[in-house]
């Protein structure tokens, strides 16, 4: 049986629209669902909780729908992208709550509050208020709160969001030790790079549907076979663009006011070819950019958008 | 470790022992608490005012009526309310509970506090502005009137969250109460009036105060119902 079937689902909040036409399975193991803000993203993982309804066609998680079946929902943890919680609890009493909620006896409540807490490494904070919480350490207690009643699948909204580099990556080794324990996870970001830290498979989600999905190599060679733009400010720019013109990856180029813009269909390439040609030809860079990196950019050439 | 989907008991007490724990570390409760102790120091204005003459029990039960209107909404619809608007609903919503029995849960914590404060603020505001103790009807009118007005509370806040604290004062002060004062059947719709009925200090002959008690056991009725099926169809 699929952990996640979503036939032909899509949801509309009023006139605007959340997810479109998303048929998908997911069969197990951990999976990343990508996409920019405003994607749809949250909307799916909210379907798959049980916290919204699909305004047209379905999805089921273990075979039943999230929403209207209050049993499938003690399989699912779920940690929600924004930050609210119940400030005046500690961490101890607020994945206490939850995890008696989630139908774990009250006798047994509190050892697995301080297990979850443990597993997220919050322990020295357990018994201090969610209030003077950073933002990491919240991003651990709603892990927590998600883990307590030990769910076989995890929906796991943006949970390395603003999220310092150390903690970054703690938080993804232990989102790993969950999947190796034999959980299901979906866990979505913006960032491709937070994704590839944690799986190779991923979904990705642009204006409410589902763009590609699959291998995340296969996906990156998807983006690189568009060009992608690379933005140099510099003192020389003809000498530059002499250099880089008969390169067969080089699409165009645009003169601008302080340099150029390169498109090229090999970016590591190009990259390290301006390096050679900046120190051959004595050029100063002041700048060097890629308004690529934005990853709606990128999805706007998967679609189309970019070219119009 | 696979656990069963905990029984609405369950989550009734939890909720009820997490909204007493949050109540009992934020500011509502002393908030409410000044509130409630308002009708005392007016009774004790009207008694300055005249003289040896005690206060009618009718004007005391009015600003009584004035605490239904106003702690309520302060207490459900702030509780309610809150919860959806700050999306922390989407903890409890994604667990394995009956939607119903968190609201359950939230009014089987605050009714109690409910009616400590409005029936201490109604014994102590009779004894000194009237120097009378205080009837067992007009306990229970009040005990009553806050039960009901609860449950209003709790329906405004899952119909409009934002403001739901605001919408309960409105209703009450300007719908409810002006209903209730008026000569004509739509009054049994009115908490207010039930309140005076079983009271015993305004009323027709045909409003006995049993009625008006199971009137207003309808009204109690009525709305948590309202409460209950708007939140079982919300989504976060």
């Amino acid at each position: 049986m699929s952990v996640v079937a979503a036939d032909r689902c899509s949801k509309w909040y009023g006139h605007v629209l959340g997810v479109s036409d998303v048929t998908w399975n997911l069969q197990g193991g951990i999976v990343g669902l990508l996409g920019p803000n405003g994607a749809g993203k949250s909307t799916l993982i909210k379907m798959m909780a049980g916290l919204l309804r699909p305004s047209r066609g379905t999805l089921s998680v273990f075979g039943a729908s999230p929403f209207a079946d209050v049993g499938v929902r003690r399989r699912i943890g779920y940690a929600p992208e924004h930050e609210s919680t119940w400030d005046e609890l500690t961490a101890r009493e607020l994945v206490t709550v939850m995890a008696r909620l989630a139908g774990v006896p009250a006798d047994r409540a509190p050892t697995a509050a301080e297990r979850a807490i443990a597993e997220m490494g919050m322990t020295d904070a357990i018994d201090r208020r969610v209030k003077g919480f950073s933002k990491g350490m919240r991003q651990r207690t709603k892990l927590a709160t998600a883990i307590a009643h030990d769910p076989d699948f995890l929906l796991l909204d943006e949970p390395l969001t603003g999220v310092d580099p150390v903690a970054r990556v703690d938080i993804v080794d232990r989102i790993k030790k969950l999947a190796e324990a034999g959980k299901t996870i979906v866990i979505s970001s913006h960032v491709l790079y937070e994704i590839e830290a944690l799986t190779s498979e991923i979904v990705v989600i642009y204006r409410g549907q589902v763009l590609a999905e699959g291998n995340v190599y296969e996906i990156r060679k998807l983006i690189d076979r568009h060009p992608h733009r690379i933005r140099v400010e510099c003192d020389q720019p003809r000498a530059l663009a002499s250099v880089l013109a008969a390169e067969d990856h080089v699409a165009r180029i645009i003169f601008e006011r302080a340099g150029v813009l390169i498109e090229t269909r090999d970016p590591d390439r190009c990259y390290d070819q301006l390096a050679a040609a900046v120190l051959d030809k004595g050029i100063t860079v002041s700048s060097l950019s890629s308004p690529d990196n934005n990853l709606g950019a990128v999805f706007e050439y998967l679609t189309g958008d970019g070219r119009r | 470790m696979k656990h069963e989907v905990p029984t609405a008991a369950a989550t009734t007490l939890t909720m009820a022992a997490l909204t007493l724990k949050r109540l009992a570390r934020g500011r509502v409760l002393w908030v409410g608490a000044i509130i409630a102790a308002l009708p005392v120091m007016f009774g004790a204005l009207l008694r300055a005012r005249r003289g040896p003459e005690p206060a009618a029990l009718g004007d005391l039960l009015w600003f009584a009526t004035l605490l239904i209107a106003v702690l309520p909404g302060l207490f459900v619809a702030s509780s309610v309310g809150e919860d959806i608007e700050d999306r922390t609903t989407t903890y409890l919503w994604s667990r394995p509970v009956q939607r119903g029995a968190i609201v359950i849960g939230k009014l089987v914590a605050i009714l109690p506090i409910l009616w400590v404060l409005v029936l201490a603020s109604w014994a102590a505001s009779t004894q000194v502005g009237a120097q009378l103790a205080p009837t067992p009807n007009a306990l229970l009118a009040v005990a009553g009137g806050v039960t009901a007005a609860a449950m209003i509370a709790a329906a405004l806040a899952t119909l409009v969250p934002r403001h739901g604290l605001a919408l309960t004062t409105v209703y009450m002060l300007f719908i409810d109460f002006p209903i209730g004062a008026l000569p004509a059947s739509l009054r049994y719709i009115s908490v207010s009036h039930h309140v005076h009925t079983i009271a015993s200090v305004r009323g027709r002959a045909a409003d006995a105060p049993s009625l008006a008690a199971i009137a207003l056991g309808v009204i109690c009725v009525v709305w948590l119902a309202i409460a209950l099926r708007r939140i079982s169809r919300l989504e976060a």
